[in-house]
């Protein structure tokens, strides 16, 4: 099995076939106001917030390095996280001139990093002469990037594809005849939009459904189904037909689908292992919509609490479950308990460690 | 293909129903239920123009009006403003002049549209004189005297909400329930010399913009004791209760499903106009030196509080733990033996009013007198007051508590110095964390306001109610809960023992 699963913001959208996604992030944060989606030049904003408080510790009267950087991180802060602050920070007192060294004797300048619930607070302290000095910068949470995912290392292959601010009600692969696209069905602002992502992960197509007369939820799902050229979206009392390469809009009409209270895990949540085509079965995770959800999986003819199980933990709630056709694999929604985002997965079984 | 999928799912979900509905951590929402809620305010009210700022009252007069109305923007756990009333917002560059559009198709729970011109006048009402609010032909535009880079924060908090005033007083609003009935408290039927308390009935607004809240009926009863919340969630009579800090642990040893916010409540000592300077310089700063913070926080309060040597607290402004509250009673010793003949304190006592309501600020109060004496300082408590901050203009020392209702470190720190009686003010680039910090530091080394702790607010759930999510920052987002059906929860209100404590960075999630 293929033990994957260490993301990182550095290295997240370094994965085969999936390259692309980082320019779908720039065409999409370029048209979407960023308050919606999180990665409009993120790192930009941290560096930034790093050079202004360089500027302000520069700016101490009688402050000369070298300095013993001491990094204080309050809370759980991710150590992806940590460490692409104090990379920026070290970078941008460098700029400033400001000699740091690893020294023990050396006079320190401490910065801590704490959150508030909308920002991001540095503050740098160190002693000169006889007083102490501190100087604080803030930037919005929302600028920054998602935290790195701090999973489980497991033995299942697994690929973030797509990741938004807004409420992801399910994902499926679809083919034109010439090439497979994946589909997303949002829910946006109390809308249904529904996007649609060639095989480099560059978003191909928006198309807001504009479902008159749905009713706003605090409960959303919905379901993309395929016939033909022909798509539908099957809503909280509604279901829309649209077609991807046509300009008419959606067709919606009443029809009662999957209300709250009659949904369960599917009992085709199964992925196909390369190696010996046997199945795995995924069990309902459960839990709620609080917590991190752990995958189970357990071979035909295994139990669940069988040493062949194999677990993997997903930084939230899964919300939906989409196998895919043909290839063993499956696609998970998961709230990002750390940054609230939504996210799809496409999980698979792999042959080795 | 995936159709395939979907006969699939039908067809095995009506299997897996019963499990499914066995499970109860794979429980799916549902709709319906009552929600009974108990408060120990014996008097809310759902006017936002009438609240007090800091007040324990006004706080639990919050947690309801926000069932009932909506505001412009709310802040989410992640740092993220979401899109409430308003779609969208711009600036100016100076953060002086912002753009607000307004949600189409919201109603007021008479049917009547939400327009651009009700909600600036509802939030010129509530935001005072701060800001010049303007009806536009799609939202409205705030213009502000100073740059207020921190408007949404300020949005998403405190008393602005969005209403409509109607011409016999009473507020509509477009929120995900409406008042259906008030009763003040009145004598009891049976024993005249006994009271029933006042309650608060909403219904499900089935019209709500946002979507429908799960339960039908939201029921709040006011002026419920301490004591007999907690009893209340043993015995399934309420589903949410406010615990007291000092009830905390047994609740948790009993069983009891227990939440707390970041801490939401300072108390804190402040000393009033009437003593002259200098002698009132050593005083205050002695008795700063005296008060055994830790042994209030740890012993009096049960660990169910922390120290705060800080006026707002680290999880709003990320910069308190820059504060120190040292204790040094040989240098209060000190500082007491240098006082002149006649000051209060010395040999006659200064008289400490403790302006926050129940027992345990009056046993911090006794506490404070305690510390005092061992510093040889003269403190008598004389009085206790009321939840509203209303404290007797007597002169001396006053001890009271300060609930934080802002998201804006800036608007906190503002609204508490314009409570104290010399009303002072903040300087223009307040909003820069820095110069805020520097405000609260000159603020502090006065001596003039002493914090002693500060606390939580916890929140004792049954194990029926389901996607609680409660804020840091105390707002409870009731119109998300739903409730186990009665039939499968019997028996588990107070047999669960998940205490749900927030994690600094990973708070609970729904949509």
């Amino acid at each position: 099995m293929d033990s994957s699963s260490e993301f990182s913001r550095h290295n997240r959208w370094v994965y085969p076939g999936f390259l692309g996604l980082f320019l779908l992030i720039g065409l999409f944060a370029a048209i979407n106001p960023p308050r919606t989606f999180v990665f409009a030049d993120s790192d930009a904003a941290l560096k930034e917030t790093a050079r202004r408080l360089a500027e302000r510790v520069a700016a101490i009267p009688g402050l000369h390095g070298p300095l013993r950087f001491e990094w204080h991180p309050q809370g759980n802060w991710a150590e992806g996280e940590g460490t692409r602050w104090q990379d920026s920070l070290r970078d941008a007192f460098d700029r400033r001139a400001l000699q740091l060294s690893d020294e023990a004797g050396a006079p320190a300048l401490a910065v801590y990093a704490a959150e508030t619930p909308s920002e991001v607070v540095l503050t740098a302290k160190t002693h000169v002469g006889d007083r102490d000095e501190v100087r604080i910068v803030a930037l919005p949470r929302s600028l920054l990037p998602p935290a790195e995912l701090r999973v489980a290392p497991v033995r299942l292959k697994r690929q973030l594809l797509y990741e938004s601010s807004d409420r992801i009600l399910d994902a499926a692969w679809f083919s034109d005849g010439e090439e497979t696209y994946l589909a997303i069905l949002l829910y946006k602002n109390f809308d249904v939009v529904a996007v649609r992502l060639d095989p480099m992960g560059q978003i191909q197509q928006t198309l807001p459904l504009n479902v008159a007369g749905l009713k706003p939820t605090r409960d959303p799902h919905g379901e993309l189904v395929f016939h033909g050229s022909q798509s539908s979206a099957r809503l909280w009392g509604k279901t829309c037909d649209f077609s991807w390469n046509s300009a008419v809009e959606a067709k919606c009409r009443t029809e009662k689908f999957n209300m709250p209270g009659d949904s369960a895990w599917p009992a085709d949540a199964v992925l196909t292992s390369p190696c010996g085509d046997a199945n795995w079965t995924i069990s309902d995770p459960g839990g709620e919509p609080t917590a991190r959800a752990v995958l189970r999986l357990a071979p035909d003819g295994a139990t669940q609490s069988s040493s062949a199980t194999l677990t993997s933990e997903f930084p939230g709630p899964v919300l939906n479950f989409s196998p895919e056709q043909n290839s063993g694999g499956a696609l998970l929604m998961v709230r990002n308990l750390s940054t609230g985002n939504y996210e799809v997965y496409k999980i698979s079984l792999a042959c080795g460690d | 293909m995936r159709s395939i999928k979907s006969v699939l799912r039908a067809a095995i979900s009506a299997a897996l129903a019963l499990v499914a509905a066995a499970a109860l951590q794979a429980a799916p929402p549902r709709f319906g239920g009552t929600l009974r809620v108990k408060l120990r305010s014996s008097r809310i009210s759902l006017d936002p123009r009438e609240w007090t700022p800091g007040s324990l009252n006004s706080s639990d007069s919050r947690k309801i009006a926000s069932l009932v109305y909506d505001r412009l923007v709310t802040l989410n756990d992640y740092g993220q403003f979401q899109p409430a009333l308003a779609t969208e917002w711009t600036h100016d560059a100076t953060f002086k002049t912002w753009h607000f559009k307004l949600r189409a198709g919201v109603h007021f729970s008479d049917g009547s549209a939400l327009t651009p011109a009700l909600a600036a006048a509802a939030l010129q009402s509530t935001s005072g004189k701060n800001f010049e609010i303007a009806a536009t032909e799609a939202g409205l535009t705030i213009h502000s005297l100073q740059p207020a880079p921190d408007i949404l924060e300020q949005l998403a908090s405190g008393n602005d909400f969005i209403f409509r005033a109607q011409l016999d007083g009473k507020l509509l609003g477009t929120g995900p329930f409406l008042v259906a009935e008030a009763v003040p408290e009145a004598p009891a039927e049976a024993n005249p010399l006994a009271t029933k308390p006042a309650r608060i009935k909403l219904l499900a607004n089935e019209n709500c913009w946002a979507g429908r809240p799960f339960v039908d009926v939201v029921e709040v009863t006011l002026g419920e004791p301490a004591l007999r919340q907690l009893l209340d969630l043993q015995v399934n009579r309420a589903e949410i209760a406010e615990i007291t800090p000092d009830l905390v642990r047994k609740g948790r040893e009993e069983g009891l499903r227990i939440w707390n916010s970041a801490p939401l409540v300072l108390v804190a000592l402040r000393f009033d106009d009437a003593l002259a300077a200098p002698a009132s310089d050593s005083l205050h700063e002695a008795l700063w030196l005296a008060i055994d913070r830790d042994t209030m926080a740890n012993v009096l309060l049960q660990r169910q509080a922390q120290l705060a040597a800080a006026l707002l607290p680290q999880w709003l402004t990320g910069y308190a733990f820059l504060f120190e509250s040292p204790m040094n009673l040989p240098r209060a010793k000190e500082l007491r033996a240098s006082f002149p003949a006649g000051v209060a304190g010395a040999e006659q006592a200064l008289r400490l009013h403790v302006d926050a309501p129940g027992d345990l600020f009056k046993l911090m109060g006794e506490r404070v007198a305690v510390n005092a004496r061992q510093a040889n300082l003269l403190v008598q408590v004389a009085g206790v007051g009321s939840a509203n901050n209303t404290a007797a203009p007597s002169d001396g020392l006053h001890l009271f508590a300060w609930h934080y209702d802002s998201l804006s470190p800036r608007t906190e720190l503002e609204t508490l110095l314009r409570q104290m009686p010399d009303g002072s003010d903040l300087g223009a680039n307040a909003a820069d964390p820095e110069q805020l910090f520097a405000q609260e530091r000159r603020l502090l080394e006065e001596h003039r306001i002493l914090p002693l702790v500060v606390l939580p607010e916890y929140v004792g759930l049954r194990a029926n109610v389901h996607n609680w999510n409660g804020s840091p920052w105390g707002d409870w987002r009731l119109a998300d809960v739903w409730l186990e059906a009665e039939d499968t929860s019997s028996g588990k209100a107070a047999g669960s023992t998940q205490k749900e404590n927030m994690p600094a960075r990973t708070p609970g999630a729904n949509q």
